[in-house]
């Protein structure tokens, strides 16, 4: 503590012009500038900072960068256009009574922009802008000539859909307000950009309609975003949901994320908040409830009848994946339960391992398989799947330490996991179920009972951004289930969905 | 879905859906054999021919409780649509349990006291009150402040 007190009062003694904010102002002398940017910068430790030190009109000036963030090319171009001002200059003879302004009308570029003090350079150049401090002004000049590494859009892997665009969101926050703005051409569209992190400055941009997305709840995210205090963003949007939301215990994901622009834009429409972060190329949709995380795009890229197929296919998968293991646990300690259509079901013959071990085993195999699947490079990952699949699940029954019934159901039950368009879903369901699986062989069909009721009535008191969670299915609301209960035609759905607290209710369909 | 609906609308269709869901989510129960009563006891009262007794009787009886339902909807929209509680909501659920094993037993001929039943009966349709107490509470208790803040 007395360190740090010392090192504030070093800097102020040595700043004398620091202004009330704490900024230091850009100096006149261009010499006591180049000091503290050097000293600031570690200009010549850190490779990556750079100067370029011209004479332009009879004027030092100086242009800072990082390196692989710029656009060289654009630079060279820039300084083309610099030099040859010098040289129409001494060609004239004229006297140019700015200079400042002279370099700016030859800076060709749309995002040119006056800054004051050096902190805000700082932040520019880092963000890869380059900035022009001439000597004898005040102000210098910030030149937009940004150029990330990165991918160009691809389709995400865990989104894909048969028909449809291709095109996801990438790590760049500026190609992916682009991808959302090429579909939502609405002057309304509004993309609030702002800096997290004390130390990374993330860019993160909340985007609403204007007029259709609530006020209020673009006024809370906006300031639960600008309280976060941290040095840096580094696993991006899940950060940002962690100080969104108070999560706690409760193991359902409260936002949805997406990596498709279409799906993006769909939720915008309907008066959805998006946030992006920089560097992630997955987006943040909220306020969300659980039937959010239970619809693909994919329904609605087919005719309504083939998507409700696809969509119930996909309910009754997560359906089976959530109560079929419990439930067939419970019926073989209790085989009194079935009804007598039913009775075959059950183990035959008793094997060694109680079936409560067989399927944690089992669980825990197949997690570990899935951990494996994602570590293991390509070529090795035959090998994977043939010990997987041969060695363990077959030999495993013939040894006699697993019923081959057992290996069914998990292997049911894990497909309807995988049926799940939520990947943070269905690690939720997981976790359920083992909960579920737990209370079965603990208290047998009254446990199941209890926490199931107790499971229900947990997600029913879930609130996501004072959202209740299992809307509208409960809270009910008759004509939002429906729409979630089959695929309806998009003509037919005339109103925006209730629980964002649309301002303009109505969708533009003709009556 | 031509036009939004109003309040009472709301209120019907929460009885109605609350109703018909739970009571079906009921018979299987029953089918399950998690617990001996079904939705057929709401044919109980009446002197009906031998189906009632038979899936036909469950089935008639979970409509049965669908148009109950609607009443209790209303009767919780009078009482209780202030509190937007999931807790009020289920106590309300425990009552309903309480009339019917307790006060309405008498009304039920056949059906086992509530000393007399296993515990799996028992907790199987606590659960089952409680669970539609709080869907039929919490969704009118919802719709209550939502048109509120609508109105202001």
């Amino acid at each position: 503590m007395i360190r740090r007190k010392k090192w504030k009062f070093k800097n102020v003694s040595v700043d004398k012009q620091e202004d009330e904010e704490g900024k230091t102002k850009i100096s006149k002398h261009l010499e006591i500038n180049t000091e503290r940017l050097k000293n600031r910068l570690g200009i010549g430790k850190s490779f990556d900072v750079g100067v370029r030190e011209m004479r332009i009109l009879d004027r030092d000036i100086q242009i800072y960068f990082v390196n692989g963030l710029c656009d060289m090319e654009y630079i060279i171009e820039l300084l083309q256009e610099l030099l040859d001002l010098d040289r129409e200059d001494n060609e004239k003879e004229e006297d140019t009574t700015s200079v400042k302004e002279a370099i700016e009308n030859h800076l060709v570029h749309l995002q040119v922009e006056y800054k004051d003090t050096l902190e805000d350079c700082i932040a520019e150049m880092l963000a890869g802008l380059i900035f022009i401090v001439v000597d004898g002004e005040e102000q210098a000049l910030v030149v937009d000539v940004r150029n990330y590494p990165g991918r160009t859009p691809e389709e995400p892997d865990n989104e894909k859909v048969v028909r449809g665009a291709r095109d996801g969101y990438t790590e760049n926050i500026v190609q992916n307000t682009a991808l959302t703005r090429r579909r939502i051409r609405d002057e309304r569209l509004r993309n609030e950009m702002m800096r997290v992190g004390e130390r990374s400055k993330t860019d993160i941009c909340i985007s609403y309609i204007d007029g259709v997305a609530d006020p209020n709840m673009v006024d809370i995210v906006r300031k639960e975003l600008e309280a976060i205090d941290l040095d840096g963003l580094p696993m991006a949007d899940k950060v940002v949901e962690e100080y969104l939301l108070k999560q706690g215990l409760n193991p359902f994901p409260l936002v949805r994320y997406t990596e498709r622009p279409d799906v993006a834009a769909i939720h915008l429409f309907e008066g959805h908040l998006i946030i992006t972060v920089d560097a992630s190329p997955s987006v943040i949709i909220t306020p969300t409830t659980l039937f959010h995380h239970v619809q693909h795009a994919e329904e609605y890229r087919q005719a309504p009848l083939v998507g409700t197929f696809l969509r119930w296919t996909r309910f009754f998968g997560i359906f089976v994946a959530l109560f079929i293991l419990p439930l067939w646990l419970l019926v073989t300690l209790e085989p009194g339960l079935l009804p007598e259509q039913l009775q075959y079901i059950g183990p035959n013959k008793d094997s060694n391992v109680s079936e409560f071990f067989q399927i944690i085993s089992a669980e825990i195999g197949i997690e570990m398989m899935r951990m494996a699947a994602i570590h293991t490079p390509t070529p090795l990952a035959t090998a994977l799947g043939l010990v997987a699949a041969l060695l363990i699940g077959q030999i495993a029954i013939d040894v006699g330490l697993f019923t081959a019934e057992v290996i069914l159901y998990v292997a049911v039950a894990a497909m309807g996991i995988f049926a799940t368009p939520s990947y943070e879903f269905g690690v939720a369901i997981k976790l359920a179920r083992l909960f579920l699986l737990v209370a079965v062989v603990s208290f047998g069909s009254v446990g199941f009972v209890i926490a199931s009721a107790l499971l229900f009535l947990i997600l029913v008191h879930v609130r996501a951004l004072n959202k209740p969670y299992l809307w509208p299915f409960l809270p009910f609301d008759g004509q939002a289930l429906w729409q979630i209960f089959v695929r309806t035609s998009v003509p037919s759905q005339r109103y925006r969905p209730r629980i964002v607290n649309p301002q303009d209710p109505v969708k533009q369909s003709t009556e | 879905m031509e036009k939004q609906w109003t309040y009472n609308q709301r209120i019907l269709c929460i009885g109605l859906f609350g109703g018909l869901f739970w009571s079906i989510v009921g018979y299987f129960l029953y089918l399950l054999h998690f617990t001996k009563v079904g939705p057929g006891i709401a044919l109980m009262p009446w002197a009906l021919p031998e189906w009632k007794n038979t899936y036909i009787g469950h089935l008639i009886g979970i409509l049965v409780i669908g148009i109950i339902s609607i009443g209790i909807a209303f009767l919780y929209r009078l009482l209780l649509q202030k509190w937007e509680s999931i807790w009020i909501a289920g106590a309300f659920g425990l009552l309903l349990w309480v009339m019917v094993f307790y006060v309405l037993h008498p009304v039920f001929p056949g059906l086992e006291t509530v000393a007399e039943m296993n515990k799996k009966t028992l907790t199987t349709t606590l659960c089952l009150f409680i669970v539609y107490g709080v869907f039929i509470g919490y969704s009118i208790s919802y719709e209550f402040n939502e048109m509120q803040q609508n109105d202001a």
